[in-house]
């Protein structure tokens, strides 16, 4: 599919790069509802799909958003988990945990509709916890953006997360 | 062999820090506990057609659970009969036959060893392939579509195991069309012991408040008093606490089955729509159990949460750490949307990004950390919550506690672990059939729900 898109600009790129490393430090930083408010459109699907192993063979279709997952959010789904996080009486955040983003392999196509671009990428999210609780989780996302001025607002993403067993104790942070 | 009285003092609800730590009690209850219980498997709705299989573990041995051509279902030990190699690494799926990587043996959906490479040059046809069979799970049976299977020939057959929990259960599990898994299981990790959370959902309706309160305030509705315990019902009349003979339990609240849902409207209009079919069905009681939210759990490591739609397996992994899978639990005659929204909702609660699983993990795994002390290790947990109104109800099976905001099911979960840790064999367990509750708790112990005759 991506092979026959068009790539995007230099400057685009760029910009789709800047967006996404801000999003990284709002969610390092713990601004959770700055993100939301300003990189989150209000019809957004947020999908983290359960994986399974199949054998190669299997003929079962792949999963779909109809399947739910372990995320499957709307924007007030979002808005409700930060909510929770903002309570002050979430114990296993206190003291808080510490948590980084890495994004890498951008890749931006342009679609049919001048507003929308499709972009690939990349994140490595490491969680730190407690004395020496620590986790990586490696995956991928694939989101819609829509231009909105010189910004951005992500209106589908689904991640890929790259395990089948989820090798942590939760998934209850932002990808 | 542990010596089990210095770890469990039934009298006065104790456990030592102990059991959530030692290898050799780890050991043990592999042994005596996952070696002789009735195990969750699988739900039939998993595994409809012929050649359908699921993969799972009883204790740490892998385990294929397969759809045979006649409909009927087995379980035997995936791994291979020549040098031990697993025999399936796939979930789920369909097929005819499980291929070994090794050397290529080819086991059938029934577990026969079908084809041997080579074998009339290499083994010049005199390979025993019957006796190379894939191991069978001694007994696999089937409870309202929940398959279980047990290693133990001497164990009392699933309905008399299960006892007066299915009596209960069956005020959702044989109505509305009787009760299904969806989807395939989230799988998760805690570093904890198996029986931290087998004990919380059979019986601790005292973290609730508190642990989750931030989920509570949040989620609004009839619970969000509890947040924080803020604001408590009348604690006579909220709900009970049930103990049976082996070890199963709850705790209920009343009317409040869909309280974790944030909109539980169409829930709730099923509910009403079939409460009629279950009071016929099954009487008034069991009526107002069907409206009710169930923490539950299944002895030894199957737990549930009716109401809130999840139901879960905890695979022990040595005594420090578990796989966790989780299920959605729905009733057949649900539409498929009603079936999706309620998947969803009991995904965002207690899935693997869940609004309240989140909360309990860390608990579940510092309460299992903390026992690595040589000093914590020699220290007791207490579980004597509401202790003197344990006892027998008048019209409800098994031991009933003062509320539901207590610890008989804890206590009757300990008592039942005590019990097969000790027996040398299910011949000894029987023995106490009879008169577990005249021994445990006297021959005129009555409820505390009872007493107060809130019925």
């Amino acid at each position: 599919m991506a092979d026959q898109e068009e790539l995007a600009g230099l400057e685009l790129a760029y910009q789709v790069e800047q967006f996404y490393n801000r999003e990284a430090r709002f969610m390092n930083q713990r601004q959770h509802r700055q993100w939301l408010e300003t990189m989150v459109h209000q019809d957004i699907h947020y999908w983290l799909p359960i994986n399974e192993n199949r054998f190669a063979k299997d003929r079962r279709p792949e999963v779909t958003p109809e399947d739910g997952g372990i995320y499957d959010d709307n924007y007030g789904d979002l808005e409700f988990r930060i909510s929770r996080l903002e309570t002050g009486q979430v114990w296993m955040e206190d003291p808080p945990s510490r948590i980084r983003h890495l994004i890498s392999n951008v890749e931006v196509y342009h679609t049919d509709d001048d507003k929308l671009l499709n972009v690939y990428s990349n994140f490595h999210v490491y969680r730190n916890r407690r004395q020496r609780d620590e986790t990586n989780l490696i995956g991928g996302r694939v989101d819609l953006l829509v231009r909105e001025g010189d910004s951005f607002k992500i209106l589908k993403r689904r991640i890929n997360l790259d395990m089948r067993v989820v090798l942590d104790k939760n998934l209850y942070f932002f990808m | 062999m542990v010596n089990v009285d210095n770890l469990i003092d039934l009298e006065n609800g104790i456990q030592s820090k102990k059991v959530f730590w030692d290898q050799e009690v780890y050991d043990q209850e592999i042994e005596r506990i996952f070696g002789r219980s009735w195990l969750f498997l699988t739900h039939e709705s998993q595994i409809p057609e012929p050649g359908d299989f699921f993969t799972t573990y009883m204790g740490e041995d892998p385990i294929i659970v397969a759809r045979q051509m006649d409909g009927s279902i087995k379980a035997f030990i995936n791994s291979c009969t020549h040098r031990g190699n697993q025999v399936c690494h796939a979930d789920s799926g369909n097929t005819r036959s499980f291929n070994c990587s090794y050397h290529g043996w080819s086991f059938g959906i029934d577990g026969e060893l079908a084809m041997v490479p080579l074998e009339a040059e290499v083994y010049f046809n005199k390979l025993d392939k019957a006796a190379h069979r894939l191991p069978e799970v001694t007994q696999v049976d089937n409870y309202r579509g929940f398959i279980f299977g047990c290693f133990d020939a001497e164990a009392p057959p699933l309905q008399e195991w299960l006892g007066d929990m299915a009596w209960y259960m069956d005020s959702w599990a044989d109505t509305g069309g009787g009760a299904e898994l969806i989807g395939t299981p989230m799988k998760t990790i805690l570093k904890c012991n198996w029986k931290v959370p087998s004990e919380n959902f059979i019986g601790d309706g005292y973290h609730v408040g508190w642990t989750h309160s931030a989920a509570l305030q949040m989620i609004g509705g009839p619970l969000s008093a509890l947040s924080g315990n803020g604001e408590l019902p009348p604690m006579d009349d909220v709900g009970a606490q049930i103990t049976t003979r082996h070890g199963h339990g709850f705790g209920v609240i009343w009317e409040l089955g869909h309280a974790i849902h944030r909109d539980p409207g169409d829930y709730i209009q099923f509910q009403q729509q079939t409460l009629p079919e279950v009071i016929e069905k099954k009487g008034e009681w069991r009526g107002k159990f069907y409206t009710g939210h169930w923490n539950s759990g299944l002895f030894p490591n199957c737990s549930f949460l009716y109401g809130t739609n999840t139901f879960k397996i905890w695979h022990p992994k040595g005594p420090h750490e578990i796989e966790v899978w989780t299920w959605t639990l729905v009733q057949k005659n649900m539409s498929p949307e009603l079936k999706r929204e309620i998947k969803k909702q009991a995904i965002q609660t207690f899935g693997t990004a869940g609004t309240l699983e989140s909360d309990d993990g860390e608990n579940m795994e510092t309460c299992t950390r903390t026992n690595r002390g040589f000093q914590t290790r020699r220290g007791t947990m207490n579980s004597s919550m509401g202790m003197d109104g344990d006892g027998r109800h008048p019209e409800l099976p098994g031991v009933l506690g003062a509320s539901f905001i207590g610890e008989t099911s804890y206590r009757g979960f300990y008592r039942f672990w005590s019990e097969i840790m000790k027996a040398d064999s299910w011949a000894d367990i029987h023995k106490n059939d009879e008169t577990w509750i005249d021994n445990w708790l006297g021959k005129d112990a009555v409820s505390g729900m009872a007493a107060r005759n809130i019925a």
